[in-house]
């Protein structure tokens, strides 16, 4: 079973890195999204699926990278590379700074800092508007780099499911699991939870950092309403809750499942989509809490990180 | 370690609002014996448990483990000084198998926490659910698993907190010569019970609380026919 995924996901990287060769533009744009949505929902996983600390305000660390590497690269000459990594730095010390005091608060009340820490960064970049262009947003030099940003997304989206994978099968991870079980008997056990919160946390902002980057330097025009909005967010935990949290391959499998359907639906029907989206929500929460592979873990016993 | 105690505690006070949980309470306890504490509900025998471990943190008095003051650590920190303890309530972790309940709480090499836990999982008679979910054990199934989580971690004072509530007979025979086994290897037992049978059976020396404050002590025989006890218990 592991050779037999070891050796598809080995292909599976090796036809993603040829793609390129044969894609139109419109499949290297729709991959490129897909990798993103992946490194996305993967990145809350760290956190949400494994510590139960559910984030509402995950896309902040993707804003603030993806202001950072504007700024870099737009004012300052960087390449988008460097400028990518240095906004998930920024996203590590966001992470840093907000999560000593918010993750002493439990359940709901986290989910709401983290709800208002999206808010807030979202008027600072707008009322900043020496560094930040305010609300006229930040235009970045025209590039051409639509191949070399597929690679990098990839890149992010494997680098982020791998921490995953190495965290879920360790003790660390297990440790992290505890909290959200039972927080209290975890302390009570020797596990120093705050800690293993933070480091948690700080895990989680790095890639959307680095992704948010990408995705400014993708787009070409940052405003803040198109790198700080809620619905990001939302979209990345549905993924992660449809596929499974707290899985190793749940967030790729509903990242894919879901921007996939989304993907066919929107473009034929504009508004539906938005109704489909909502339903999917409504279902997974009420009949498939533990998502696709969480049900499919939990009756056949298949581990974590298959 | 001071004067051989394993355990002291001095005039030790927990408020809540204006409710005094414990008020002014010290005892110690020596190495290698089972103690009780019993006591109306409400009188403080859960609340006195967290101060100890550090779920709560006492607002006056000292405690002292091995000599050393405790009060005021973070309860993992409590932990890693050699304290393990169970719950009122049930806490395992249901969506971590039995097995993996054991291993995350040692810090020791991975392959040596496998043979332990396996190990303890054998000796509570769990080793054939070691890959189930904590969540899907029977409630006796879960009781010991709790047990062996403690025993995993090698605690020198492990403090039970109504370790026979809900758990029938067979286990509970089961369950009381698991703890006299821990006696007999050294440990330091502190149990809290309800069920007078067990706990005047099993302790060597019994600590009695009544609106928070120690009223008696002593060996069983003697606190039980201590008149402030049975006013305790059947009013006057």
């Amino acid at each position: 079973m592991r050779k037999v995924l070891l050796a598809a996901l080995v292909i599976g990287s090796i036809l993603l890195a040829l793609y390129p060769m044969v894609a139109t533009g419109y499949g290297i744009r729709f991959m490129l999204q897909l990798f993103m949505w992946v490194a996305l929902a993967q990145s809350w996983n760290l956190i949400s699926g494994l510590t139960g600390y559910v984030s509402f305000g995950h896309v902040a660390f993707f804003g603030t990278g993806a202001y950072t590497a504007a700024i870099l690269v737009a004012t300052h000459g960087w390449h988008w590379a460097p400028a990518s990594f240095t906004g998930g730095i920024a996203g590590v010390v966001l992470a840093l700074i907000i999560g000593y005091p918010c993750l002493r608060l439990k359940g709901p009340y986290f989910a709401i800092a983290m709800l208002g820490l999206n808010e807030v960064m979202r008027v600072l970049v707008s009322y900043f508007e020496g560094l930040t262009g305010g609300g006229l947003g930040i235009s970045l030099p025209i590039l051409y780099a639509s191949i070399q940003i597929y690679y990098a997304m990839g890149l992010a989206a494997i680098a982020v499911t791998a921490t995953a994978y190495l965290i879920i099968s360790s003790r660390f991870g297990l440790r992290l699991m505890t909290i959200r079980e039972d927080e209290i008997a975890a302390e009570a056990m020797g596990v120093d939870t705050a800690r293993y919160k933070l480091y948690a946390f700080l895990l989680s902002a790095f890639i959307p950092g680095v992704v948010g980057g990408l995705h400014a330097r993708d787009q070409g025009y940052i405003e803040p309403l198109s790198v700080f909005p809620l619905l990001t967010t939302i979209t990345m935990i549905v993924m992660a809750l449809f596929g499974g949290k707290g899985t190793v391959w749940g967030p790729v499998l509903g990242a894919t499942m879901l921007f996939v359907f989304q993907e066919l639906v929107w473009a034929r029907f504009l508004y539906l989509h938005q109704i489909l989206f909502g339903a999917i929500i409504v279902f997974v929460v009420l009949l498939m809490p533990r998502g696709i592979l969480g049900v499919l873990q939990q009756r056949y016993h298949l581990s974590r990180s298959l | 370690m001071q004067n051989g105690h394993l355990l002291e505690l001095r005039q030790v006070t927990k408020r809540f609002g204006g409710v005094t949980a414990v008020n002014c309470c010290s005892f110690e306890l020596a190495p290698g014996k089972i103690y009780g504490l019993i006591g109306p509900n409400g009188s403080g025998k859960t609340t006195l448990f967290n101060c100890i471990t550090g779920l709560e943190v006492r607002e006056e008095g000292e405690i002292r483990f091995k000599g050393e003051r405790i009060d005021g650590l973070k309860p993992h920190q409590v932990a890693h000084r050699g304290i393990g303890r169970t719950f009122q309530i049930i806490r395992v972790f249901p969506e971590l198998t039995a097995l993996e309940n054991l291993l995350v709480v040692t810090w020791q090499p991975f392959d040596a926490a496998q043979d332990r836990a396996q190990e303890l999982l054998r000796f509570v008679t769990l080793d054939r659910l070691q890959n189930e979910y904590a969540g899907n054990l029977s409630y006796g199934q879960q009781k010991l698993l709790e047990f062996a989580r403690i025993l995993m971690t090698d605690p020198e004072l492990i403090l039970l907190d109504e370790p026979a509530a809900g758990v029938n007979r067979t286990l509970l025979n089961e369950l009381l010569q698991a703890i006299r086994n821990l006696r007999a290897r050294g440990k330091t037992v502190f149990i809290v019970e309800h069920d007078m049978k067990v706990i005047m059976d099993l302790s060597e020396r019994i600590f009695v609380l009544n609106y928070g404050e120690k009223i008696a002590e002593g060996p069983p025989g003697l606190v039980q026919s201590d008149e402030r006890v049975i006013e305790a218990y059947f009013g006057r």
